[in-house]
């Protein structure tokens, strides 16, 4: 099952990386993906007072943050979790949000996905993982967790 | 008294305030005259006001006793060309919105054309009145430096989620947050172009002080269903509108 968690404010690095590292830290999340507005290229004409794009530590792994997050998608096996996640987010989002249960990752491979990756096997769990628009291995990050990957 | 709003709740209070001229806007922060030139992009810093050619003194203009009768502002005698700024007013509680701007701007300013549209709100004037104006809106209530935007163009952001540090969107970003001083800058003038040195907009406005300014009712502020009386005047406006354009034949 997934779930969305919709923060009342679109979050900053700092909070992202908490945010992430707390979640990661459960043992029955499987995928998280962030979805919101891209942070702008990194240019070496940028006044680093105010550069936003930076590498974040999840879980002991390096990740490029690419996007300001606007919504996480959360892919769970139990329901009890979500109770566990809200806790976290009451701590760290203090601004307010929504917690939604759905369908946010998409299930089934798609025609873009066939002309992208052929006719080569795509594990499930990657499927619903990037853009159409972009390639795997720019967006997708593995983190080892006991012997999971996640 | 002119009757400029309905209401007995805070926001109608704040509507009221806005749009009466002899009310005194609190003045928020200093903005030196040369940081607005630098924000309004029209001219730069020290350059003379681009104005008509010959000056308007040495110009036959046809007789006209609309201009003996009207003292023209400082602009329009020098002959100025006509300038705009553009204010993006964040739904998140900013201080004004459109409506209320062009109401208060036509009962504050001489010689101003103000046009509204949902998100965006511009003034038009002689440039060196604008400056002046500019200066006024800039330093006053009508300002927060993060949920309001001064953009010429590329508006997009008045009605999406704010930032974490409270921050409006804004794709541009001419106005950023800068983490170690605790304020606003804006860093590039209001069509986009970056500029040399950032003008410091001063610290955002913390929330209790915008919804004890703000001009926009809202369900998690002071909602308009609410204001009754705000509501028993809007649906006499609405009766009578009806009731004088129904015209059976």
């Amino acid at each position: 099952m997934d779930i969305e968690i919709f923060p009342h404010r679109i979050l900053g690095s700092d909070t992202t990386e908490r945010l992430l590292n707390e979640i990661e830290g459960l043992e029955d999340v499987n995928r998280t993906i962030l979805q919101g507005p891209r942070l702008a290229p990194e240019s070496p004409d940028d006044d680093p007072r105010y550069a936003e794009r930076r590498i974040i530590t999840v879980q002991g792994k390096e990740i490029e943050l690419k996007v300001k997050a606007g919504r996480i998608f959360v892919d769970l096996s139990e329901e009890s979790t979500i109770d566990q996640i809200r806790e976290i987010c009451n701590e760290i989002l203090t601004f307010g949000f929504d917690i939604n249960i759905g369908t946010y990752i998409r299930t089934q491979k798609t025609v873009t996905d066939s002309i992208k990756y052929g006719n080569a096997e795509l594990p499930d769990e990657l499927i619903g993982m990037n853009d159409q628009y972009s390639m795997l291995e720019d967006r997708v990050t593995y983190i080892q967790k006991d012997g999971n990957d996640s | 008294m002119a009757q400029y709003y309905p209401g007995t709740s805070q926001v109608a209070q704040s509507r009221r305030n806005f749009s009466d001229p002899e009310y005194e806007l609190e003045k928020l922060r200093e903005i030196s005259d040369e940081g607005v030139v630098k924000i309004l992009g029209h001219r730069a810093p020290g350059e003379e006001y681009k104005s008509v050619h010959p000056p308007l003194d040495e110009m036959d203009e046809p007789e006209d006793y609309i201009r003996e009768i009207v003292e023209p502002i400082d602009g329009a005698k020098a002959g100025d060309r006509v300038r705009y700024i553009q204010f993006v007013d964040s739904m998140y509680f900013a201080p004004a919105q459109p409506f209320l701007r062009s109401r208060s701007y036509l009962n504050r300013y001489r010689g101003v054309d103000a046009g509204t549209l949902s998100g965006r709100q511009i003034i038009e004037a002689r440039e060196r009145d604008l400056e002046r104006i500019s200066k006024e809106l800039l330093e006053t209530e009508y300002f927060d430096p993060a949920r309001t935007g001064i953009r010429g163009k590329s508006v997009h952001g008045h009605s999406l989620r704010l930032d974490e540090n409270g921050l409006m969107f804004d794709m541009l970003r001419r106005q950023v947050f800068n983490k170690e001083t605790g304020k606003v800058e804006s860093v590039k003038d209001q069509i986009g172009k970056e500029l040399d040195e950032p003008v410091v907009l001063g610290e955002p406005l913390d929330e209790e002080k915008l919804k004890a300014i703000t001009t926009i009712y809202r369900v998690d502020g002071e909602a308009y269903r609410d204001d009754k009386d705000a509501v028993e005047i809007l649906h006499r406006i609405h009766v009578s509108r009806s009731n004088g354009g129904f015209c059976p034949e």
